[in-house]
């Protein structure tokens, strides 16, 4: 099982921008049903897919000597699911790059509809060798580098039916292991242990095996869904934002993670929840879920 | 513009950042022994400062305004600063205590000396400076 979601890079100008697909297909162990029983893409890896193709033009940029990680991204929206059948458009653009740490934007379309943006991600870059073998990473680069038309990709990435959940589906669980305290409506603590066992870790990184934020922010995201249905506020809320998010420090296997989730605000039109994840009393991880009234 | 006219919205900022309460911060509070901030919290820092204020700090920037006219190898040797690269940091960085320049002072370990007054004359210098070339300009 890989932990690489870009299929194909399309367009690449170095240290400028950067255009690639992705296929979600029934191929895929990150999909998982949604309330009508439809597959959907974990959406936190929709915005690995466009951190991992802004990376792959970093890279690229400085011949494979240095490789960013992630930081911190003051705004990730998900504008709607995606589907299995969809082809995910994934473009980043560099907005600034040195030796030291990149920052850029990402949209993802399906067709033309705008799925998922990144706004405000700053990584900080560090050696390549601490990460992963030189000829194994271009090795990776030359496989899905093969530019192609853009244009010809948009219009051939709407899907017609979207496939149901079947039992049989292999599914990657992304949660955390088990509520160690909880006052509905108010607060919640949660604990994620971190096995090596994990699939996300032959391939982030094969050097330093690391748990990926995006996998940290998906369990968040399962972790509020298990808040709301335990709380019992008078509105039902989707997933509109993650706000203000920041990894400090690596996490890694053999560490448990405590995270904290807390009600910041909530009102008719949104509830905002505040989550802060530590490792041995260290804050290693920061975020605000926004979430919006559903009809609103 | 004086450094008291940025601090309160340097304070919010850092408190933002940092994830701490504004009332734990005090203007010569050191960012990485006081407020527990990380490597990835200055890249943090400086994007919200940039925003802001409306104005560009090129990464290193602090390193380089302490370094003023001096050559690199007059500033430091093998990673450690010299006598007067020592001095130049010491200027710069006045409102810094003079007990916390240990000696044989490494480069990369400047970032431990930054206090909250230092981002606010580091913001203030930019935006004067700013405000210079649009005057000129």
């Amino acid at each position: 099982m890989r932990f690489l979601f870009v299929d194909r890079i399309l367009q690449l100008e170095p240290g400028e921008r950067v255009r690639g697909l992705k296929h979600v297909t029934l191929d895929d162990p990150y999909l998982y049903p949604d309330e009508q029983g439809r597959l959907v893409f974990a959406p936190s890896l929709i915005g690995e897919s466009l951190g991992q193709l802004a990376a792959w033009n970093v890279m690229f940029a400085n011949d494979f000597s240095q490789r960013p990680v992630a930081g911190v991204v003051a705004s990730a929206c998900l504008h709607r699911p995606v589907y299995a059948g969809d082809t995910l458009l994934l473009e980043s653009f560099i907005d600034c790059l040195d030796d030291s740490a990149v920052q850029y934007h990402s949209v993802a379309t399906v067709g033309q509809d705008v799925v998922f943006t990144v706004d405000g991600a700053l990584g900080p870059l560090l050696p390549m060798s601490q990460f992963i073998a030189d000829d194994d990473i271009r090795r990776q680069f030359a496989e899905i580098n093969r530019p192609g038309d853009w244009v010809a990709a948009s219009q051939k990435s709407l899907n017609d039916t979207i496939p149901q959940w079947d039992e049989t589906r292999v599914q990657v669980p992304m949660n955390f292991d088990r509520v160690l305290d909880c006052e509905p409506g108010v607060s919640l603590v949660a604990e994620k242990r971190i096995t090596r066992s994990a699939p996300w870790f032959p391939d982030h990184f094969p050097f330093n095996p690391v748990l990926p934020m995006t996998v940290l922010l998906e369990c968040k995201l399962n972790l509020a869904r298990l808040f709301l249905a335990r709380s019992s506020f008078p509105l039902a809320y989707d997933v509109k934002e993650l706000r203000k998010m920041k990894m400090n420090v690596f996490v890694h296997p053999g560490d448990v993670v405590l995270t904290h989730l807390s009600v910041h605000k909530q009102d008719e039109q949104e509830l905002i929840l505040r989550y802060r994840s530590e490792v041995d009393g260290k804050r290693v991880c920061v975020l605000d879920v926004v979430l919006t009234a559903k009809g609103r | 513009m004086k450094v008291e006219n940025v601090y309160p919205k340097v304070r919010e900022i850092i408190a933002d950042v940092l994830v701490i309460d504004e009332e734990e911060i005090s203007q010569d509070s050191r960012l990485i022994a006081d407020l527990g901030a990380e490597s990835i919290d200055f890249l943090d820092l400086v994007f919200q400062l940039e925003k802001e204020f409306g104005i560009k700090i090129p990464r290193g920037q602090l390193e380089k305004n302490a370094r003023g006219d001096l050559a690199e190898d007059e500033f430091e040797k093998g990673g450690v600063l010299t006598v007067k690269g020592m001095q130049a940091l010491k200027n710069y960085l006045s409102e810094v205590p003079e007990s916390h320049f240990k000696a044989n002072l490494k480069v990369n370990e400047i970032p431990m000396l930054f206090t909250v007054e230092t981002f606010c004359k580091l913001i203030v210098n930019a935006v004067n400076e700013k405000n210079a070339c649009e005057t000129v300009g």
